[in-house]
């Protein structure tokens, strides 16, 4: 059997240390790009935000509200079972490896089963603005506005999360091909670092669009 | 560096956390706490994102240069919100319109 | 102290020793190349293409206003015209054209790296900002985008008839570029210097790229993001930036100019990089002040983030946020004023050569000089109000992009053109070819900035007579600009077939680059260099370089 290692090592590093920790600096610094693309919406949500309180809070309130904090629940598993998968490679218990990533993809599709479950209930309220929108109040702009945002947010959001499964899909593959080892595993770190940073954002994404109207129901 | 530095204890006392926190965070938005309840509900999430961040993203055990990225990115993205909002918030301040 | 481990001379090959550019030959061995060099040199011909592509419009231009009413094009077309000269320009040249051409080829090699950090990711950058460039060609081909550059909306959301979508999807997409290049060369510099390369003993080229990538990567998403939210607005008519659908279209000048201002750097930061690498060369001295020249590049990267609501004082913003930023944009003539003065410092009482990279590098001091002077009246409230989308502030980012970054890069491709090719240019055509871009620049553009004081405004098809005079001076100087852009072309190429084979250090200089031959090996490197010295420490490589 040849070493992984060696046979994962690059021609332009001298070391494995240098390899993987050049890539996870690489793995950060990517994620800081998506703090920054993120950033920008949550900049404009802001400034929206500030100028338009009520009319925010409003929309807040036509949010499926318990369907967004049980979701938040499930991605906080996912990413708990994303750790403990990464914990198993870095043991290099290739079965509990598998194990995890499988677990961490289901929970990953549970939480998309409900997010589109939910879009599809605001597509029936006719909340859904370019396609169908129907608001009859004085402010219904800017209620018009928070639902551009929240589409525009959590469909970014969405997005990350099928690449990610994709993601979570190659490096249960190659585990299953027997590539990773107590030694080198480092995609299998970098891919946790990206579901994490997922994670992450929604938790933002909820505490702004499900929490400042759900009282209001 | 990253050899299971992080123990399994400690990534079911982050995921005890957290979905403490979401708790937490779902009963306070039943409540009116008129714009306080934005604050509060982001600033819940600011815990939650750093304990991911710290524990399940390995933060707190990388190398220095990783915690510094961390920081330019969270820094940066002030940078941006705050002189925008700055500019929204002192609209209006001068006695002249549109100033 | 100088101790190199430099690379044992063979005893008598053969065959001639292979390099980077005879290892594998073949279309496909450049298509499907992870070398740092031969990407550079893809970046280089792609570039090459979109700035004369772009030169082109920004002719036809200035053509178009030889006679006060226009002759040659309709307003329609003229307002296309200089809105793909600025999309090519900007976009696809001014942005990648130092990192990604010289930075690619030279930076792995002056840290002594065998290559970038991610050398796929590298190539991937390539395609990427290819397919970015094809899409907005294709915007072009279709009918072309009238909004200006800057996409300022509504007018991009909601009135333009143009192609605005497909234009904004190439530059999106070529921003993806941008980050991937700017993420490889902030890891390489950090994780891939050769073992005593410490931060301080690296190149100011270093530094200088080192922060530019910093802000491709801080600055980029969020031209992306904003570009999307363009698109969303324009295909599904919701209100983002839309006043009538209660948006503000400020807020979208905000999120440009979050961006597009720090983009100004990208532009010039890599062109102090190759300045601040000639002018040590060929004055035989260290940089005067190193730290103090290397961090100005980090600080020009911070504060060039904190300015962005100077092109906003007319837009609305409040009287508050335009003083901060006003003061702000102040603060960065600190650190481009000390690199002005360190860089006249080092010639200072050094043996100055003028060879043609140095003649492009003095010329950039004196260019930029006057870009970021002109720059301090734009930052000052009262004056900006007067200038305000006139010819003065054309004038002014043409002398920092053009008169700036466009000199320096020519000057880099000479200085490093030895080292690249491995053949050497002609000089003689190479001198007069750079005095004729600085006289033909600076009578195409000096006569803008009188233009534009006295209230000619900017993208206007037609002039009122009295302006004539000044702008016929213009078209003339741009004239012998084009004619100094192309001769440097033919000769190059020239060059590269029939040149003087070139020595491993023609200039007889310190960086790791010229240790090793001309063209470089596949891996640059057949040994990795220990690094015990200084950048720049002529005195102690004396003997090596045998100067004098």
């Amino acid at each position: 059997m040849a070493d992984p290692i060696a046979l994962a090592l690059r021609e332009q590093f001298h070391s494995a240390e240098q390899q993987r920790e050049t890539s996870t600096v690489g793995m950060w610094i990517f994620l800081i790009t998506e703090v920054m693309l993120f950033g920008g919406l949550f900049t404009a949500f802001s400034v929206y935000r500030m100028s338009h309180p009520a009319a925010f809070d409003q929309g807040s309130a036509d949010m499926e509200f318990w369907m967004g904090a049980v979701n938040t629940a499930v991605l906080i598993c996912s990413s708990f079972c994303m750790a403990m998968a990464v914990h198993s490679a870095e043991k290099g218990k290739n079965g509990r490896l598998a194990f995890f990533l499988i677990l961490t993809i289901l929970i990953g599709l549970v939480f998309l089963g409900i997010k589109f479950t939910e879009y599809y209930l605001h597509y029936h309220d006719q909340k859904l603005p370019g396609i169908v929108f129907h608001d009859t109040s004085p402010d219904a702009a800017y209620v018009q506005m928070f639902f551009v945002f929240y589409f525009l947010m959590t469909g970014l959001h969405a997005f990350h999360m099928i690449i990610g499964e994709g993601i979570l899909g190659a490096m249960l593959f190659r585990t299953l091909l027997g590539s990773f080892s107590e030694r080198y595993h480092t995609p299998v770190e970098l891919a946790g670092l990206y579901w994490h940073f997922v994670d992450t954002v929604w938790v933002f994404l909820f505490a702004i669009f499900y929490i400042p109207g759900a009282h209001m129901k | 560096m990253s050899q299971s530095t992080v123990s399994v204890k400690t990534y079911a006392f982050t995921l005890i956390g957290l979905l403490a926190l979401t708790l937490l965070t779902s009963l306070l938005a039943l409540v009116d706490l008129g714009n306080f309840s934005f604050i509060a509900g982001v600033a819940i999430a600011a815990v939650k994102a750093s304990l991911i961040a710290c524990f399940f993203m390995h933060a707190l055990y990388e190398m220095k240069l990783i915690r510094v990225i961390m920081a330019g990115g969270m820094i940066w993205f002030l940078i941006m919100i705050s002189l925008t909002l700055g500019d929204y918030l002192t609209r209006g301040w001068m006695p002249y319109p549109g100033k | 102290m100088a101790t190199v481990t430099l690379i044992e001379p063979q005893s008598a090959p053969a065959q001639p020793r292979l390099n980077y550019l005879t290892e594998k030959t073949g279309l496909m061995s450049w298509l499907f190349t992870t070398d740092h060099k031969r990407i550079g040199l893809l970046y280089v011909f792609s570039i090459t293409f979109f700035f004369f592509f772009g030169g082109f419009f920004a002719l036809l231009m200035r053509l178009h206003l030889l006679l006060p009413q226009g002759w040659l094009f309709g307003h329609e077309t003229y307002n296309k015209l200089f809105t793909m000269h600025g999309i090519i320009m900007v976009w696809f040249f001014l942005i990648p054209s130092i990192p990604n051409t010289l930075g690619n080829f030279v930076l792995p090699m002056m840290i002594g790296a065998k290559d970038l950090a991610f050398p796929k990711l590298n190539l991937l950058s390539w395609y990427i900002f290819m397919l970015g460039g094809m899409t907005t060609l294709y915007a072009l081909v279709r009918g072309g985008v009238d909004t200006g550059w800057t996409f300022y909306t509504p007018f991009s959301t909601s009135y333009s008839t143009s192609f605005v979508i497909t234009a904004a999807v190439g530059i999106l997409i070529a921003g993806f570029s941008s980050i991937l290049t700017g993420l490889n060369f902030i890891a390489t510099v950090h994780r891939m210097r050769a073992p005593g390369l410490t931060w301080f003993r690296l190149p100011i080229f270093i530094w200088s790229t080192y922060a530019t990538s910093l802000i491709l990567v801080l600055a980029t998403p969020v031209l992306a993001i904003t570009l999307a939210m363009i698109g969303i607005e324009r295909i599904f008519q919701v209100g983002i930036f839309d006043p009538a659908l209660g948006g503000d279209p400020v807020l979208f000048q905000h999120m440009f100019w979050f961006y597009s201002h720090p983009a100004v750097y990208i532009m010039v930061l890599p062109a102090m990089a190759v300045v601040s690498e000639i002018i040590p060369t060929f004055s035989r001295k260290p940089i005067f002040g190193y730290k103090a020249v290397a961090f100005s590049s980090m600080a020009i990267a911070i504060l060039g983030f904190l300015v962005w609501g100077h092109h906003m004082f007319v837009a609305g913003e409040s009287a508050y946020a335009a003083m901060t930023f006003s003061f702000l944009s102040y603060m960065v003539a600190i650190p481009s004023a000390i690199k002005v003065f360190n860089w006249t410092a080092t010639m200072y009482r050094g043996s100055v050569q003028l060879d043609t990279p140095m003649l492009y590098a003095i010329g950039f001091v004196a260019l930029f000089t006057i870009g970021g002077m002109t720059g301090l009246f734009l930052a000052a409230l009262g004056i900006d109000v007067h200038v305000t989308d006139t010819y003065f502030v054309i004038a002014h980012f043409h002398y920092i992009m053009v008169g700036g970054t466009v000199m320096a890069f020519l000057g880099g491709v000479h200085y490093w053109w030895p080292k690249i090719s491995g053949k050497m240019y002609p000089e003689f055509l190479a001198k007069l070819s750079a005095l004729t871009v600085f006289l033909g620049f600076n009578l195409t553009f000096f006569p803008q900035f009188i233009l534009g004081y006295m209230g000619m405004p900017r993208r206007y098809a037609a002039y009122p007579p009295e302006f004539q005079v000044l702008n016929v001076l213009s078209t003339a100087g741009a004239s012998i600009l084009g004619v100094g852009y192309v001769v440097p072309l033919i000769y190059l190429m020239w060059a590269w077939k029939y040149g003087e084979s070139a020595p491993d250090n023609p200039w007889r200089t310190t960086g790791l680059e010229w240790k090793t031959p001309s063209p470089p090996p596949k891996h640059n490197f057949e040994e990795t260099p220990v690094v015990t010295w200084k950048a720049y420490d002529f005195e102690a490589q004396k003997e090596e370089l045998h100067l004098g």
